[in-house]
């Protein structure tokens, strides 16, 4: 019985244009969307500046010009450079503000005596925050020619660069780059599987209790010789395969972007990535979704039950995905990970289960204590629900 | 046949409830130790003003709601202690029941088929005489939410009768339905008594209980001021008609 309301709840869901969006539709467009338009910005910001050419505004006098050979014969690399002499800063910030130069330079009045004294000297650069990668490819150049100008000085007082640079740090990541990109992506896949989860589980489970409520049919199905636990359990499964599947979706998602879109192009990104999304981890995620997608619809049951139309299930159930979400924050805290107090916080405990799954860092025994407390959690919503729905005077309008 | 004896029903009110009724009750009453029992081959008609009890009376012998005391008996089969062997034999149809418009006539009845346990050839069996009988075959895999109001209730009546109940429920069955839609819930319930099958209607519409009515209960407020059989309602009538006589017999009942 239970399946036979399962099925007809599940080929109803399906057929509602709200479920499928928020079940499929958007889960599974979410990260090539996502990739595409993060790598697209990134591309066009990099071939806009490489392409333009970069006016460079000057105030001083002909004691810069060795300064001005440095820019100008700079590498290619560097892009197309287009120098100008200005006499006045107020001038010269009135075309930084117009966009017509991208950034300024004041050299000032002491720089030869400054130079000749090997002094150190203050240039004020002017640039628009605003105007993006501009600061940054000011920085280059100007570390460049600050470099050529720091050799200079050396080889005059005839000092070996060496002997003032005591040591360079150099900072080697020993972490894979799965460890490194699961800890960036187990950052904020848990809040994707959080708010898609929730949602995929929110449209069937307001349909399916509040909605049958609304229009008059549950009086019906409670007449037939099915009794309310079957009731509920076929269709919280349905309630709780939507909001499963719609965490998968994005999962697939993820995959859709690399294999048929190909829209991430780099390899250490790919490889990364790969590497966390093996078989062993899908599961493993896969394990830990499944009692919060419970609890979730669990939690939404009895307030669907409660809610005498749609609209007022709906603005009860919206606010509690912020909710959720501030739960799961306590796993972004940096120095938070899974250990034996965080695997006994319900939702916390998958954030960083997830986080951990991802990263290649599985603890098992963390991990089975936070599955279990979420099982815990998730049967005592189901009973709540149940409570509910077996209370006649919730069931019909 | 329907056996209800001492049946009563109380309700507990929320804060809300009672801060709309103006009440400081934490419950109350809507059915009040009522006694009555329908006969097979006879149509029991349960009578009264909106808020009497008549639904909830329909929907306890459709174990929807539990009673709070008295018992009732579905062929003999207690109600409150078997509500599952009970609901497989009674059908229950209501004027203002909704459909599941995403289902296809054909997915819907299945559906409720599957629900009964029917087995296959018995439910094909029954839905060939049915979609015959309610000329249902053209519209037969639509889906419900693209049909008219009257192909709704030909739909709505056929899930009601698939199993082939023996105890029939009708709750406000014309409630809100044109003249041919109200027509043929009036045909429906004529060929149910002709079957032999137990039927219990409440309306408040008094040209159809004359229409139809064997047996009469009258509700106010929850308790029954009158049960017999109609013809019996009619010979002690002191009004000129049977509208005028309810309407008197419940001004008394509030005396």
């Amino acid at each position: 019985m239970i399946f036979t309301i399962f099925k007809k709840e599940l080929k109803e869901t399906l057929r509602d244009r709200k479920t499928i969006m928020s079940m499929i539709v958007i889960p599974m467009l979410l990260f090539p969307i996502i990739f595409s338009v993060m790598f697209k910005i990134q591309h066009t910001i990099e071939d806009s500046l490489n392409k333009k050419v970069m006016h460079i505004g000057v105030i001083g006098g002909h004691e810069i010009e060795p300064y001005l050979l440095r820019l100008e014969n700079l590498p290619k690399e560097f892009g197309k450079l287009k120098v100008i002499r200005f006499t006045d800063s107020s001038q010269l910030k009135r075309q930084i503000e117009a966009d017509s130069i991208q950034f300024g330079m004041l050299f000032p009045a002491d720089f030869t005596a400054s130079e000749q004294a090997m002094k150190t000297l203050t240039i004020p650069i002017y640039y628009k925050m605003s105007e993006i990668g501009v600061s940054d490819k000011a920085k280059m150049i100007n570390d460049a020619i600050f470099k050529m100008a720091q050799a200079e000085r050396f080889q005059k007082a005839k000092i070996d660069e060496q002997a003032l640079t005591p040591y360079i740090y150099d900072y080697v990541n020993i972490a894979s780059d799965q460890e490194t990109m699961g800890n960036l992506v187990g950052g904020f896949l848990p809040y994707i599987f959080i708010v898609f989860g929730f949602i995929g589980c929110m449209y069937p489970c307001i349909d399916l209790f509040t909605g049958e409520k609304e229009r008059g049919t549950f009086e019906t199905l409670l007449t037939t010789p099915v009794t309310r636990w079957q009731i509920l359990l076929g269709k919280m499964g349905v309630v709780v395969l939507s909001g499963f599947m719609a965490a998968c979706f994005t999962l697939f998602g993820i995959f859709l972007s690399l294999k048929v879109f190909n829209i991430v192009e780099d390899p250490h990104i790919i490889d990364a990535i790969y590497g966390m999304f093996t078989p062993q981890s899908i599961i493993l995620l896969l394990f830990l979704l499944f009692p919060l997608v419970v609890l979730f619809a669990g939690v939404m049951i009895p307030i669907s039950i409660n809610a005498k139309s749609f609209k007022e299930a709906q603005s009860i159930i919206t606010p509690l995905n912020i909710v959720f979400i501030m739960i799961a924050v306590i796993g972004m805290i940096p120095g938070i990970s899974l250990n034996l107090m965080t695997a006994s916080i319900p939702v916390v405990n998958v954030v960083l289960g997830m986080k951990a799954i991802l990263a290649g860092n599985i603890d098992w025994i963390l991990l089975i204590i936070s599955f279990f407390i979420m099982i815990l959690l998730a049967g005592v919503s189901v009973a709540i629900s149940y409570r509910k729905f077996d209370d006649e005077r919730n069931i019909l309008n | 046949m329907i056996e209800i004896q001492g049946l009563s029903k109380q309700f507990q009110l929320t804060k809300q409830q009672r801060r709309e009724l103006s009440t400081e009750e934490k419950q109350t009453t809507v059915v009040d130790d009522v006694s009555f029992v329908c006969q097979p081959g006879r149509i029991f008609s349960l009578l009264g003003a909106n808020g009497a009890g008549k639904t909830t009376i329909l929907r306890m012998i459709a174990s929807i709601y539990k009673p709070t005391g008295g018992s009732i008996k579905v062929n003999g089969i207690d109600v409150i202690q078997s509500p599952q062997k009970a609901r497989k034999i009674m059908g229950f149809l209501t004027g203002s029941t909704g459909m599941y418009a995403r289902l296809t006539v054909n997915e819907l009845v299945k559906y409720f088929a599957d629900l009964y346990g029917m087995d296959k050839d018995t439910f094909e069996e029954r839905k060939k005489y049915l979609f015959d009988l309610f000329d249902i075959h053209e519209f037969a895999n639509k889906r419900i939410g693209k049909l008219s109001t009257g192909m709704k209730q030909r739909v709505s009546i056929c899930r009601t009768m698939i199993h082939n109940p023996d105890v029939v429920i009708f709750d406000e069955p014309t409630n809100g339905l044109d003249v041919i839609s109200a027509d043929s819930i009036i045909q429906l319930i004529r060929d149910c008594k002709a079957q032999g099958k137990t039927v219990i209607f409440s309306s408040h519409i008094m040209s159809e209980v004359e229409l139809l009515c064997d047996d009469l209960a009258i509700l106010n407020k929850g308790k029954l001021i009158f049960n017999d059989t109609f013809e019996n309602f009619k010979a002690q009538m002191t009004k000129p008609n049977i509208t005028e006589e309810f309407i008197a017999q419940v001004q008394n009942a509030n005396l």
